[in-house]
């Protein structure tokens, strides 16, 4: 596909970088652009191009002391996808390929391409680009975050932290019919809205209470998913968990700021789950 | 690394003659079709290391790392107008008012300050109208605020109110309820 | 998983050295005019800050203790900081509600009730300071500064407690004294 394409049309798709202009062999790389095909080699005029600017999060672990910067690219939006991901994936292709971002199913189910975009978390591949394009899209990592490079944030502690509660089935007896473990349908009802966290760590970003400490914090996601096992009719282990939350910093940090929920890029709460569990541990 | 990379491209470009090769797509490709020995040359190579030299090395690269932008970069109606950190805000101010008004009654009869009630009372009515509507907004507001809020946050410990439209609107139900409640305690009582 | 993650530094690195080895050949010519037009670049480059020198609560250099595969530790099993605290805060919080609301309809509250609501709002403004504390003064990062919080304002606490008794007993109680001065007229 990317040998169909004619130089013109790749220099009408990068207009806003003067790197391609001056060296346009270099940046051939190509993957799904989408529109490319319909694109005509020779531009008919400006004013049918939707340009529209991305303020992007860039730092560098190659030379770490240089300040983080924002970096401008523009792209037309005719020829551009509608989610910030393919937008991402687009200006990696065509205009910078040095820019970094995580990404994997473009479909909001792997929680990879999370990054604060306009001001709130949520999955770049779900997040529609608004078609003004007088308004610049500013990108940035997960909020309060280390920077391993440009939008990829380290999240090995909050993978620790979902270690630590322990996510699995914790039973001793053995079921009645030595098969499986029964659920009424009400009891499986209670799951819903639980279980379908990917773990895209959107929420626990956004939470205040968790910038400043999420060194002992669980976080939204991490007790949303301790709630999930909380809630499980099939767990044993109820005593320990709700125990091992029991201090003032695993769970007691939130303060019902609700940024979780307003951020969810899948729809859940934490929040409610939140406040069940210290409803359940209280009264 | 920038350069790098382009500089690796360029190498592969002028081995495989094919200007639009793909950056990693194509590779298995390549090494098929082309020259497996040109296509060997990399100008990168790799080096075994110990598990603790990989540890130490990613423990000192993790330190140079800076932390991503938080109070700038997040939607401000979340976070500096959110509700949530304006009844910290409120309800510090009226609990710092309180304890230094306690703490000043109980050293006044050592300092020979006079903030007994009578005394307050004359002083404000001293005041011009104006600055005294003003100085009991200034107290209305944040208590009504808080209130209001306190209110909702009761409401949600338990597990009431949660859905985000509800959320939404009991914002502004509460801010409606404290500019309600301050300027009818400042002009009507 | 550990080696394979500290590879691209190596690689980096070792790619470096190489680069700079192979400076006569074309390749080399061709990078430099790629990094001269990416230096110009960095001119349309807003500067930005994000140092932790600006930032509140700087967090510090990020270290991970244990391996990636070991779980956050967890802390110890504290109800009276926990769960007990909790409802504790609540309780008092709800309870300050009707003492709030009855001076307005009422006009104002007996000594014994006004009592209750100042010894509420004590408790209710000492919660508040504490949970300020423990989220603003991080125990990992500033213990002693954390305990001397803590200290202060319980020592804060006990002589407010003894100013607002003060205040109670010769005075005419808060409530009457906030509509006091609310009502006060030239």
């Amino acid at each position: 596909m990317a040998a169909l394409r004619s130089t013109s049309s790749r220099l009408l798709a990068a207009a806003a970088s003067p790197r391609s202009t001056i060296l346009p062999s270099v940046f051939v790389r190509s993957m799904a652009s989408v529109g490319n095909a319909t694109v005509e080699a020779n531009p008919k005029s400006s004013t049918d191009s939707r340009m529209k600017s991305f303020q992007i999060y860039r730092w560098n672990p190659d030379t770490p002391s240089e300040k983080p910067r924002m970096q401008t690219y523009t792209l037309d939006l005719n020829k551009t996808g509608p989610m910030v991901l393919d937008a991402l994936v687009r200006i990696k292709n065509e205009l910078d390929p040095t820019l970094t971002f995580r990404r994997s199913c473009r479909e909001g189910i792997c929680g990879s391409c999370a990054m604060n975009i306009n001001g709130t978390n949520t999955l770049a591949c779900l997040c529609r680009i608004p078609t003004d394009t007088s308004a610049e899209m500013k990108i940035y990592p997960l909020p309060h975050t280390y920077v391993v490079k440009d939008l990829v944030p380290d999240l090995t502690h909050f993978y620790k932290q979902y270690k630590s509660i322990k996510p699995y089935l914790q039973r001793d007896t053995p079921a009645p019919d030595g098969k499986e473990y029964r659920q009424s349908k009400a009891e499986r009802r209670r799951l819903d809205g639980l279980y379908e966290c990917i773990l895209c760590a959107c929420c626990s970003t956004s939470c205040p209470s968790y910038w400043w400490n999420a060194e002992e914090y669980l976080g939204p996601a991490i007790l949303l998913q301790s709630y999930r096992w909380l809630a499980d009719s099939r767990d044993e282990r109820k005593a320990e968990r709700k125990a091992a939350l029991d201090n003032s910093m695993s769970l007691y940090r939130c303060h019902t700021i609700l940024n979780c929920t307003r951020t969810c890029p899948k729809g859940l709460n934490p929040g409610l789950a939140i406040a069940e569990i210290k409803k359940e541990m209280s009264f | 690394m920038n350069a790098q990379r382009l500089g690796l491209r360029a190498l592969r470009q002028a081995a495989v003659k094919k200007p639009n090769a793909l950056f990693f797509e194509n590779l298995p490709r390549l090494a098929l079709t082309t020259n497996a020995a040109a296509l060997q040359t990399r100008s990168a190579s790799t080096q075994k290391i110990s598990e603790n030299d990989a540890q130490s090395l990613l423990a000192a690269q993790r330190r140079q790392r800076p932390v991503s932008p938080h109070l700038t970069a997040y939607d401000y109606s979340q976070t500096w107008f959110g509700a949530s950190i304006w009844t910290r805000i409120t309800g510090q101010a009226l609990s710092v008012s309180l304890y230094s008004f306690s703490l000043a009654y109980l050293v006044a009869p050592l300092t020979g300050w006079h903030i007994e009630s009578a005394t307050l009372a004359s002083a404000a009515a001293s005041l011009s109208p104006v600055l005294l509507t003003g100085f009991k907004t200034i107290v209305a507001w944040p208590f009504f605020f808080h209130f209001a809020n306190g209110f909702r946050h009761l409401t949600w410990d338990l597990t009431y109110g949660f859905k985000k439209a509800t959320i939404q609107q009991t914002s502004y139900v509460v801010l409606g309820a404290s500019i309600i409640g301050t300027l009818g305690a400042v002009f009507l009582l | 998983m550990a080696s394979s993650l500290a590879r691209p530094l190596l690689l980096r690195q070792t790619a470096l050295a190489a680069s700079t080895r192979r400076a006569a050949t074309a390749t080399f010519a061709r990078q430099q005019l790629i990094r001269s037009t990416i230096t110009k670049d960095t001119a349309r480059v807003a500067a930005f800050h994000a140092s932790s020198r600006r930032s509140l609560l700087p967090p510090g250099p990020q270290v991970i203790k244990g391996t990636v595969n070991d779980p956050a530790p967890i802390p110890e099993t504290s109800p009276s900081h926990g769960s007990y605290h909790w409802t504790f805060e609540r309780l008092i919080a709800a309870g300050i509600i009707p003492l709030t609301i009855a001076p307005f309809a009422g006009g104002s509250l007996n000594p014994g009730l006004d009592a209750i609501l100042c010894s509420l709002l004590l408790v209710h403004s000492h919660l508040g300071f504490q949970s300020v504390i423990i989220d603003y003064i991080p125990n990992s990062r500033y213990p002693k500064s954390r305990k001397a919080a803590h200290w202060l304002l319980n020592a804060a606490t006990a002589l407010v407690g003894v100013g607002l008794y003060e205040f109670e007993t010769n005075d005419v109680g808060l409530t009457e004294a906030v509509k006091r001065v609310w009502k006060a007229q030239a």
